[in-house]
């Protein structure tokens, strides 16, 4: 799948979890390298936290084996790990102070009062934090709240930073701005991070590469925009992306210029790039197209596929209008600007690239 | 479309009809909701407090004054006597030194077993909680269990057993027995205080590398003030207010106080000297009465700084 990593900053061998008889993940392998960005993307329950909690080692694995700077440490306590955690709810020992807070960790493991003065000065420089470092957590904000838990992880001198869903408790605008800090965070610091969310946003944006897990299993491991305009199979590419892809139930022609045919609309796929051998045989399949590949009017009429259709509904979002049509018999929607007044039941014209389109077995829901 | 412009002049034509309802809904002091709630409250307050009031007024009377049989009128000439007879001279059996010897006893069984009690099952109740180590389940089942099981049932084999180690009558035999019966309910709220706490916290200060006893004494005892103020409002009148275990487990010059106050009250010989055995009483109940009074603030206090989440 991908280029082997010569020297990993954390590497996970055949990881398996088992809580009684229910298996929460499977021979799991990843890598990650050097000063990498790495985003566990999925729903609930699919794994990603728990992997996190497995890297951590404040869950014990069933099997398998996980190296952190080419240590093993499978069998070590999290503190020995060199990692630093950042967990949802802040996390934050409620009867001490800021100062106190990212002091624990050190104070604990003895060190020098002069060097956790030096570290906590730093951290706090970093994060802007130095007018609270006084104050307790409740006197707090919640995103000074997620910065100190941040700091706390970066006092610990570590080589892998862990977030659990960091930015899941603030609100939109505050995660927003939190996200560019924690990027801006990567870049100075330059250190390897593991981030587990189930919000795409911030998964495309924060990540070197994504993980996309689902059921224990890592579905596809690649770069955000590849994951994007490549999923390997319907649930990554059902996954990712807002409004969410259409798909269309069909039927591949094998021929010289493979087809998909559903319902009166047939799609000529010269242009698209099956995987392998995938467009050498007729069978059912799935074809999904984005909401924003899809072209509306003239721009339409460049394109290599066009279609008649009707507006069914129209959705105004703000900064765009989704509109929804019907395409051979089924439901699908596009995007529009704003200003493009569409009302229901006008007559338009649709088209998009097959290209830029994603086929997927019916039966397997794999790429085709 | 909706005419805007008439929408407006609608709007103000509304407003300016004064005479309909407009601000907070008036409340009256003499409602029938009031009148009912209250009237429930006076009744139950009374209910509990004329036993406390007759309890007061005749341990003030003189014994003259009390043979006139009128239990509720205030004392004509208040006196302490019985007061200082209950305390100092009462006698019990051989001893005629009142309730004091058996106060001091009651002190000396009550508090190691408060704080012998509280530090066992707090620490039981955090590695229940937090630390779920293979068959925590079942220790935690056994030990709830063990919470319904007749106390007579083991009143016997516990003598038997504090025989033969040979501190069977003594002190520290009725410590034990009281430290070993709170364990269960006492891990129980433990367990079930530490459990509420945020898993996060505790996964955060494993990964500061801080261990069973660190996690425990610097971050879960700091924060939970209110339940063990709960559990030494619970241990503190369990164990004062405890009689079986008193009378079965010490020997007369060790008995606690309620066992010396059952004494003085139920003693056959002589006349029944009522204003004594009030006197008594409020002083046997008089532990339990303060340390609610004094904890139930703090109580109060421990909660409301709770509630501002960390």
């Amino acid at each position: 799948m991908e280029a082997d990593i010569a020297n990993p900053s954390v590497s996970i061998q055949d990881l398996s979890l088992n809580f009684g008889a229910v298996s929460v993940l499977q021979t799991l392998n990843l890598d990650v390298a050097e000063g990498e960005f790495i985003v566990l993307l999925g729903p609930s329950g699919c794994g990603k936290s728990t992997l996190l909690n497995c890297i951590a080692g404040l869950l014990d694995i069933s099997d398998g084996r996980i190296f952190i700077k080419g240590k093993n440490v499978t069998w070590e306590e999290p503190k020995d790990r060199g990692i630093g955690m950042v967990f949802q709810s802040y996390a934050l020992y409620p009867q001490m102070t800021v100062e106190r807070n990212l002091s624990f960790g050190l104070r604990v493991a003895g060190v020098p009062k002069e060097e956790i003065a030096k570290r906590i000065a730093r951290a706090a420089e970093i994060l802007q934090i130095e007018p609270l470092l006084q104050r307790k957590p409740s006197a707090l904000s919640g995103g000074q709240r997620q910065r100190v838990a941040i700091g706390r992880a970066l006092v610990r001198d570590v080589d892998v930073f862990l977030f659990d869903e960091p930015l899941s408790n603030l609100d939109a605008k505050l995660r927003s701005e939190l996200r560019v800090e924690i990027k801006l965070l990567h870049r100075r610091l330059q250190n390897t991070m593991i981030y587990v969310t189930h919000d795409q946003i911030e998964a495309m944006t924060l990540a070197d590469r994504i993980a996309v897990m689902r059921g224990g299993v890592i579905q596809q491991l690649d770069a955000p925009q590849t994951i994007y305009n490549r999923p390997v199979n319907r649930f990554v590419a059902g996954f990712l992306g807002s409004p969410a892809m259409n798909f269309l139930k069909g039927e591949l022609e094998a021929g010289a210029v493979p087809v998909f045919k559903a319902d009166g609309v047939s799609v000529p796929l010269g242009r698209y790039q099956f995987d392998g051998d995938g467009g050498r045989a007729a069978k059912p399949c799935i074809f999904g197209i984005r909401p924003e590949h899809i072209a509306f009017g003239d721009a339409a009429g460049a394109m290599p596929f066009t279609a008649e259709s009707t507006v069914e509904i129209v959705d105004p979002m703000g900064s765009d209008t989704l509109v929804w049509t019907k395409l051979g018999g089924q439901i699908i929607s596009f995007r529009v600007e704003a200003d493009k007044t569409l009302r229901n039941g006008d007559a338009i014209r649709i088209g998009f690239d097959p290209a830029r389109a994603s086929l997927f077995d019916a039966q397997t829901d794999n790429r085709l | 479309m909706v005419d805007v412009a008439s929408l407006s002049t609608g709007a103000q034509a509304l407003r300016r009809d004064a005479a309909g309802p407009s601000g907070p809904k008036p409340r009256h002091a003499l409602s029938r909701r009031n009148i009912f709630l209250y009237g429930t409250l006076i009744v139950v307050a009374l209910y509990y407090l004329l036993p406390l009031y007759v309890m007061i007024v005749t341990s003030l009377k003189g014994m003259p004054e009390i043979r006139l049989g009128n239990i509720f009128s205030p004392p004509v000439e208040i006196t302490f006597e019985p007061w200082v007879k209950a305390w100092a001279t009462a006698c019990t059996g051989l001893n005629c030194d009142g309730l004091s010897r058996g106060f001091w006893n009651s002190v000396r069984i009550t508090v190691p077993s408060v704080i012998l009690s509280i530090a066992i099952a707090s620490v039981n109740g955090y590695a229940l909680a937090n630390w779920r180590f293979k068959g925590a389940d079942t220790f935690f089942i056994i030990l709830i269990v063990g919470a319904f099981i007749p106390y007579q049932v083991m009143i016997y084999p516990i003598v038997i057993i504090l025989r033969e180690i040979g501190i069977y009558g003594s002190l520290t035999g009725l410590v034990i027995v009281h430290s070993i019966f709170g364990m269960p309910i006492l891990t129980l709220l433990f367990r079930n205080y530490f459990t509420s706490m945020p898993e996060e916290l505790f996964r955060a200060a494993r990964v500061d590398g801080a261990g069973f006893w660190g996690i425990y004494l610097r971050i879960m005892l700091p924060m939970s003030l209110p339940i063990f103020v709960v559990a030494i409002i619970l241990q503190v009148t369990g164990i004062w207010n405890d009689f079986l275990f008193g009378v079965v487990y010490t020997r007369p010059d060790t008995y606690p106080m309620t066992v010396q106050l059952n004494n003085i009250v139920n003693s056959v010989q002589g006349v029944k000297e009522y204003n004594v055995n009030m006197a008594a009483t409020i002083l046997t109940g008089l532990v339990p009465l303060i340390v609610y009074f004094i904890s139930g603030k703090l109580f109060v206090r421990g909660i409301a700084a709770g509630a501002v989440k960390g």
